[in-house]
């Protein structure tokens, strides 16, 4: 499992706090920490959702510039906004950088595309378009279509894209759940070149036991075709989640990455 | 790297697991480093003593797995993995060997008894009874009494080794030592068992020469055998 480590998110009011703060110190703690948990890439979304674009361009230049003391591993560079992703993959420096993220709309892939295949960046690929996201599995498999299209359009090989099938909570609707497995078996049925990837919390979200929910799902999920979640590496008991499905899977041999991890305990 | 070094990282990768520069080890953050085929392959260009590699680097830390799989420390996929090494090096050896003056220690003829399909165990068994020096015929399992006694007979093997997972199964070995017996034969082999349900006592009552608990006791009955 390629983890993408989700903590140093603006969402988050303590990592709100970080950036208006501009605490390195703090900044530069969390990121080690995923790493030190098996993080392979550090997700960076530095949206606060107060002050303009700019605002987040130069809290964007700020925490990249950081991060890049911080740690050797690669950042996600995580934004809706394109300008921002550039600003970020301009100060990663020439280091390897994912992007994050794209839709199948238009103005989307016209402006993060390019991005993808100037700097030659992985980029994740939200399997929704502009009206939103689809609730059948085809029609998050046309949403595909259309970024595979795209993919083609601004050469940017298959290989380089991590679709997200997209998870919403299964209280809602109990369907859920298997609308996005079905997508990634789907994905990986058409497009064996790319890899998968999505976040997982939201599926327990408005129930009890979250937990055991997004660990079970994390599990089918990799039964299904998953390469990579954008997940808490410091949650333990999803990381083990994760190791046991992949060991299970037989993508761990001789059980090395399980056994080590259970001896450190 | 000398030889001193090539034997030293052999053995190493040994214990590690590691057959190919890939692969993971035991340890963390030892993909890319040459592992057993990579560093086997230097000792064939570099004209090494195969013999030294087969003791030095082989034979002592399959025990220093040994010591650590009876431990507790390593678990069955480590020890695989470590058996995996020592097969693979003396695949790549088996030509130089006998050149370095390495004399095989005996045919030995392996196989799970007839009705029987558990083969893990008895693999386990084949690679270290190879890396050990022996000359193994592996006949796989569910091997039918007469096909066993044919290959000893037609072989001269001085070795049997006999597997059974099953309770239902295990009574075959004691038709197979009845019919070497029968044949005139029983003197040529020393019989070795081993599985699950099998024991000392199931050894003595049908006539077994030893009961084996493991790979690593099996190789440890064979010194003994040797004497």
């Amino acid at each position: 499992m390629i983890v993408i480590a989700e903590k140093i998110n603006a969402t988050r009011s303590a990592v709100r706090e970080i950036i208006e703060q501009r605490d390195e110190g703090r900044l530069e703690d969390l990121a080690q920490r995923q790493v030190a948990a098996g993080a392979a890439y550090i997700d960076v979304n530095v949206g606060t959702g107060n002050g303009t674009r700019q605002d987040e361009i130069e809290s964007m230049q700020w925490a990249v510039s950081r991060l890049l003391d911080a740690t050797d591993k690669p950042l996600c560079i995580d934004s809706a906004d394109a300008a921002v992703l550039e600003a970020g993959l301009a100060a990663m420096g020439g280091r390897p950088a994912m992007i994050n993220s794209t839709k199948a709309d238009v103005k989307y892939l016209s402006t993060v595309m390019p991005l993808a295949q100037r700097y030659e960046a992985p980029v994740v690929a939200l399997a929704m378009d502009g009206q939103g996201i689809p609730g059948t599995v085809e029609g998050r498999l046309n949403a595909c279509r259309a970024i595979a299209g795209a993919c083609r359009d601004y050469q940017v090989p298959l290989a380089s894209v991590f679709f997200d099938p997209l998870v919403l909570p299964v209280a809602t609707d109990a369907g859920q759940g298997k609308v996005t497995l079905n997508t990634l078996a789907a994905i990986k049925a058409e497009f064996p070149e790319a890899r998968t990837v999505m976040g997982l919390s939201n599926i327990s979200f408005g129930l009890p036991g979250r937990p055991m929910l997004n660990a079970a799902f994390l599990q089918m999920a990799i039964y299904a075709g998953l390469d990579a979640a954008i997940m808490d590496p410091l949650n333990a008991d999803m990381m083990q989640a994760a190791r046991t499905g992949d060991a299970l899977m037989g993508k761990d041999r001789h059980f090395r990455k399980y056994s080590r991890a259970l001896r450190r305990q | 790297m000398n030889e001193q070094e090539i034997i030293e990282k052999i053995a190493f990768n040994v214990i590690q697991g590691r057959v190919t520069e890939e692969d993971e080890g035991y340890d963390e953050g030892l993909e890319g480093q040459p592992a057993v085929a990579e560093l086997v392959q230097m000792v064939i260009e570099q004209r090494i003593d195969a013999k030294k590699v087969v003791v030095n680097a082989l034979t002592g830390s399959m025990e220093t797995v040994g010591d650590k799989f009876d431990k507790g420390e390593y678990l069955i996929p480590d020890m695989l993995a470590s058996a995996e090494c020592v097969g693979a090096a003396m695949d790549l050896l088996g030509p130089h060997l006998a050149d370095a003056g390495v004399q095989s220690k005996g045919k030995f003829v392996l196989a799970t008894v007839a009705g029987d399909l558990h083969d893990i165990g008895k693999n386990i068994v084949g690679i270290m009874l190879k890396g050990a020096g022996f000359d193994v015929l592996d006949l796989g399992n569910d091997v039918s009494s007469e096909r066993i006694v044919a290959q000893v007979k037609d072989t001269g093997a001085r070795y049997l080794g006999l597997s059974a997972l099953l309770t239902t199964t295990m009574r075959e070995m004691g038709a197979i030592i009845k019919t070497l017996d029968e044949e005139g034969m029983r003197s040529q082999v020393q019989v070795l068992i081993g599985g699950a349900p099998t024991s000392q006592s199931f050894a003595d009552e049908i006539g077994a020469d030893a009961y084996c608990r493991d790979a690593f006791h099996a190789i440890d009955i064979l010194k003994q055998m040797a004497g």
